[in-house]
């Protein structure tokens, strides 16, 4: 004796319309792999025999002629201007974050920053007639 | 030690997939930030493996790059949904349909 026939307990799979988007990610997943599968690639060139990839992406971050080192590099492009673009991104990122994060309710006060140099809490002390 | 090609675009592809199938399905907004970081770090993976295919370390130094971005990305993300949170006591991205405040 059982109530499946009722519903019961078990899950159950819903199938309906609310499946599409789910299925649509599968289906690229399918696209991109047959795609990929029936590509044809050469030999890997790899790296050069001996030389540090690690001190090597460092030279080619900052723009550094491989001629100048000792030891085998891998060549590389020069990186110094994304270098810098990205580090004020970061910069403007934290800002950003902290901004958003700041509770509204603490602008006006004293725990906020002061980025009116303090004029505002002098007025409330002195009443605001200066 | 390098597998094919097609291996890492394959994989990929699957990590690609993942973080769309989480775009598309979920509704918490934390897990939608994961989602976009599967998306980022697929293409890195194709990005490092490529570069040991052409012999030439752009593609590494490239993958640092965005991973710095995707850093800058979960910065600002993290921001939106505290306000997010605070605005609608919940992190349901169908919730927050006004952009009252």
């Amino acid at each position: 004796m059982s109530d499946d026939s009722n519903g019961g307990s078990r899950p159950r799979l819903k199938l309906g319309g609310h499946l599409v988007p789910g299925l649509a990610a599968v289906g690229l997943f399918a696209v991109l792999a047959l795609v990929f599968l029936q590509s044809s690639f050469g030999e890997a060139q790899g790296f050069e025999q001996g030389a540090s990839i690690t001190a090597s992406i460092g030279y080619a971050m900052f723009n550094i002629d491989p001629d100048a080192v000792s030891g085998a590099v891998v060549s590389g492009e020069g990186f110094v201007v994304a270098f810098v673009l990205i580090a004020i991104a970061l910069d403007v990122a934290i800002d950003g974050a902290v901004f958003l994060a700041k509770r509204d309710d603490e602008e006006g006060g004293i725990g906020a920053v002061l980025t009116d140099g303090g004029r505002e809490i002098r007025e409330t002390l002195r009443g605001g007639d200066d | 030690m390098f597998a094919q090609p097609e291996a890492y675009l394959v994989l990929s592809a699957a990590i690609f997939c993942i973080g769309v199938f989480g775009l598309l399905t979920r509704r918490n907004a934390l897990l939608f930030l994961m989602s976009v970081e599967l998306m980022l770090n697929a293409a890195n993976i194709n990005l490092v493996a490529f570069s040991f295919y052409w012999g030439n370390v752009t593609g590494q130094t490239f993958s640092l790059f965005t991973m710095a971005l995707a850093a800058a990305e979960v910065a600002i993300g993290i921001g939106i949904i505290l306000v997010l949170y605070r605005n609608f006591k919940d992190i349901d991205v169908t919730e927050a349909t006004t952009m009252r405040w």
